[in-house]
């Protein structure tokens, strides 16, 4: 690894109430790569994206963006550095349109000038949404929700995209879809991790996996690698020996 | 020193009768999420009606309690099942406002009917009085303070192991759970709403015992029941008590040391302050939603 | 939102220009209502930027109605020596300090709450305005205040303070217009959809909501400072009073939340039901406010623009041809 990560975790650890959703988790992510991370249900994936926002405070360890400490500082200067977030379950403004929404991102999101509507067309068309503009935001379809969440977070003009399980879900031609916008967005030069269950598409589109199982970090590598790793295949299927 | 303990013992008493008419508001509040501001008004209907039948039939204005609060139940349910729940879905800004607009026109109505006049119901002993240990107790305050305990005993017990009290709080906890085990929510909503009326209405019975009572003072006794709620906690008579006694002695406190007409600045002083440090503790969901 | 900018604020001044003459064509009556209609859609707008814009509904703006008026006469009577004019200009510059003083300390601790938590607090900041104001003699509060005349001598005071709060209204509704368009009010606009989306995208939501809060404190300020000129006298009842606090939520509510105009059309709706059609029955008022507030919650949430917009993706759907 030649340039610094974009994304540095450093024994990151949140209990809540005694309780361990993630223990001493750290990797690095490198600029321009498409990483996921896996795990089962209840692993602390949403939480790892908690802490690296900024929703949430962790117990211990380090986040660095771009070599910088973003540790437990207000989510909305955590934004302001270039990171972003698409939420699961689509939180879109709901009395607002199409065109409006991806505009608040294109307003507010990374520091520095920007050419407003410009951004906003470009998020719009990054997410293949372009020809839905002026709908009410409330009137569109899951799958299209889930393209508002990718366009209001690119517009943001983000160097980093958290996207929160895209493709969940989406039937078959969606995901196809969704996993073609998140390409373009890589090509665009936005680094992106992913949480996401559905493994076909998580083998197609990511360079790497994390996988993560009670909130331990359990393996790391090369898609195929990894699904053919024994701990990975027992933390899903549960162990032989349990 | 039998100053302080004389206050104390007062707003005991006070507090009491705070706990009994901040109850009904605090359960629907736990149970529907709605910040009812009708509720003062449904305290003043039983405190008008007690007036009414007692004078009419000439018994004691405690006795007509029972037949005040099966009166404000059917009232209470018809009004969840026909208005608010038009509202409840909506958000909560909504059905707030909904049940200010039902208190101005009650309030109206009241005006029309009763005369905006401070009115006051006056029982037989209402003069009669006894003292232990050198603290003078009047036999209404008393009485009435018996009253208050008495029906938040039963509300308790009723809560607890009643059928009724069952569903209720398992809707509360879990509104959608109970309604997929077959829970009629919007019902129970509704019969909730019927006994935190009944239950307002027969504090509004103590109340006019020992206080007089105008239209007006609808507003008074809508942000007393917020103000014990955000003290005591959200949902059950033992936290209405709790907020009840500590609003009542804090009242008797200020207006003994403060001065007469410092106990509302105490009191809007104290709720303000206790949202700000408290929002989490007290009351669960003050942060949840933006909405 | 296709218009072109400069439209708005010139529509704004055409309609206040229009207004003006008023009192050159209606009688006596109908000043002294108009008056109140543009008393009261300049505190519509007013609230309604943090109320309508960003979703934080106070009910208890009537407090910065109090503390604008009172500080600025406990102030301007030290100094009654001034020219009228010059008097109006410190009472204003004082009770907008106030009120600017008051908001930024309440608003840190106070907006942390949301939804009804907030409109609540706010009704509890109020009452401890209104009793401390009234308690302490300082405030002279129970007492009353007397406010030096304004009106130049030629000319009727009704007519003057019709022009004196139409200008203000004015003023504050281009306030508004330029906060609806600039990227703080987008911001605003973002807090009230869903203030934790706002944050995750970058909005500096706790100062927005700071910086709105202390705008909509002082405009309100500034029109309880004229409004205390116009009464001549005033006591604690006269300005911190419950029936503002509510009709501020019923304004927005019956001409359209969270839009520009939709303030100033309830406010004009308003003021008109309550003193033209129900003018002669006071008795009725309390009725009537309470039914108009259950009907707008249960039939028509967006008020009047809500049901205008209702109209025409109405008809646009019945003239557009079936996808």
């Amino acid at each position: 690894m030649s340039a610094a990560p974009i994304l540095q975790v450093d024994g990151l650890s949140k209990s809540f109430r005694g309780l361990r959703a993630i223990s001493e988790v750290s990797f690095a992510i490198e600029a321009g790569s498409i990483t996921s991370i896996i795990g089962p249900n209840g692993a602390g994936k949403s939480t790892l994206f908690n802490l690296i926002t900024g929703y949430l405070a962790p117990t211990a360890g380090d986040v660095r963006f771009r070599d910088r400490r973003i540790t437990g500082m207000a989510t909305n200067r955590i934004a302001e550095l270039g990171v972003a977030r698409a939420f699961q379950i689509a939180r879109p403004f709901r009395d607002l349109s199409v065109f409006e929404n991806v505009r608040i991102g294109a307003l507010f999101g990374k520091a520095g000038s920007r050419d407003v509507e410009a951004t906003t067309r470009r998020g719009m068309e990054l997410a293949a949404i372009a020809h839905l503009a002026d709908q009410p935001a409330n009137t569109l379809t899951v799958g299209q929700l889930r393209h508002l969440e990718v366009a209001r977070a690119i517009a943001t003009r983000a160097d980093l995209l958290l996207a929160d399980e895209p493709c969940a879900g989406l039937n078959p031609t969606e995901t196809a879809a969704m996993i073609e916008v998140l390409r373009r967005i890589r090509a665009s030069g936005v680094t992106i991790v992913l949480v996401e269950h559905d493994m076909p598409s998580v083998m197609e589109v990511s360079d790497r996996l994390l996988v993560l199982d009670a909130g331990a970090m359990i393996a790391d590598g090369p898609p195929h690698e990894v699904a053919g790793d024994p701990r990975v295949i027992a933390a899903y299927l549960g162990s032989p020996d349990d | 020193m039998s100053l302080v303990v004389q206050t104390l013992a007062d707003g005991l008493v006070l507090g009491g009768i705070y706990a009994l008419a901040a109850v009904g508001f605090s359960l629907i509040f736990g149970v529907l999420h709605v910040i009812n501001l009708s509720h003062g008004i449904l305290v003043l209907i039983g405190a008008y009606l007690a007036l009414v039948t007692s004078q009419a039939l000439g018994v004691d204005p405690l006795l007509t309690i029972p037949a005040v609060m099966a009166v404000l139940f059917g009232a209470g349910y018809a009004y969840q099942r026909l208005l608010i729940q038009r509202a409840v879905d909506r958000s909560p800004l909504g059905s707030m406002l909904l049940t200010f607009g039902v208190a101005l026109m009650l309030q109206n109505i009241m005006i029309w009917v009763f005369s905006p006049d401070m009115k006051s119901i006056t029982p037989s002993y209402a003069f009669a009085s006894f003292s232990v240990a050198g603290i003078t107790f009047d036999a209404v305050r008393v009485s009435a303070l018996a009253a208050s305990l008495v029906l938040l005993l039963c509300l308790a017990l009723l809560l607890k192991f009643s059928p009724l009290g069952r569903v209720i709080r398992a809707t509360a906890q879990q509104t959608l759970a109970a309604q997929l085990c077959g829970v009629n929510v919007k019902h129970v909503y509704a019969l909730t709403f019927a006994v935190s009326a009944a239950f307002a209405g027969a504090a509004g019975i103590v109340i006019g015992v020992i206080l007089p009572f105008s239209p007006a003072d609808e507003a008074l006794w809508t942000m007393n029941a917020f103000v014990v709620v955000v003290l005591g906690g959200v949902g059950s008579p033992a936290g209405a008590l709790l907020g009840g006694l500590l609003l009542g002695i804090v009242n008797t406190l200020t207006a003994q040391y403060v001065g007469p007409s410092f106990p509302n600045v105490t009191m809007f002083l104290l709720l303000v302050l206790l949202l700000l440090v408290r929002p989490n503790g007290l009351l669960g969901n003050a942060f949840s939603a933006s909405r | 939102m296709k218009r072109s900018p400069a439209l708005v604020p010139l529509l704004i001044v055409a309609a206040a220009l229009v207004l003006a003459l008023g009192p050159f064509v209606l009688p006596p009556f109908y000043v002294r209502v108009g008056q109140l209609m543009v008393y009261s859609a300049g505190l519509a707008v007013a609230w309604a930027i943090l109320g309508g814009f960003a979703g934080y509904a106070s009910f208890g703006h009537a407090a910065f109605i109090g503390v604008g008026a009172f500080a600025a006469g406990l102030v301007e009577n030290q100094f009654s020596a001034l020219a009228p004019g010059l008097l109006l200009a410190l009472g204003l510059a004082v009770g907008g300090g106030a009120c600017a003083v008051l908001s930024a300390a309440v608003a840190y601790p106070i907006l942390r709450l949301r939804g009804t938590f907030f409109s609540i607090a706010m009704l509890g900041v109020c009452h401890v305005c209104a009793e401390v104001n009234n308690n302490v003699d300082f405030f002279q509060g129970s007492m009353g205040i007397n406010f030096p005349p304004l009106a130049p001598a030629s000319m009727d005071p009704a007519d003057f303070f019709f022009w004196l709060y139409l200008a203000a209204g004015t003023i504050v509704m281009l306030i508004a217009w330029l906060i609806w368009r600039s990227r703080f009010g987008a911001g605003l606009l973002s807090i009230r959809e869903d203030e934790d989306t706002a944050r995750m995208l970058g909005v500096p939501t706790e100062r927005y909501k700071r910086l709105a809060f202390v705008i909509s404190a002082v405009l309100t300020g500034l029109l309880g400072v004229i409004y205390a000129h116009a009464l001549g006298y005033i006591t604690t009842d006269s300005v911190y009073r419950d029936d503002t606090n509510l009709n501020l939520i019923v304004f927005s509510l019956l001409g359209g939340m969270g839009t520009l105009f939709g303030p100033v059309i309830g406010a004009f709706l308003l003021v008109f039901i309550t003193q033209v059609i129900l003018g002669r029955l006071l008795d009725f008022h309390l009725f009537a406010t309470g039914l108009l507030l259950v009907l707008l919650v249960l039939g028509a949430p967006g008020g009047v623009l809500g049901v205008v917009r209702g109209w025409r993706v109405r008809r646009r759907a019945a003239t557009a041809p079936a996808e």
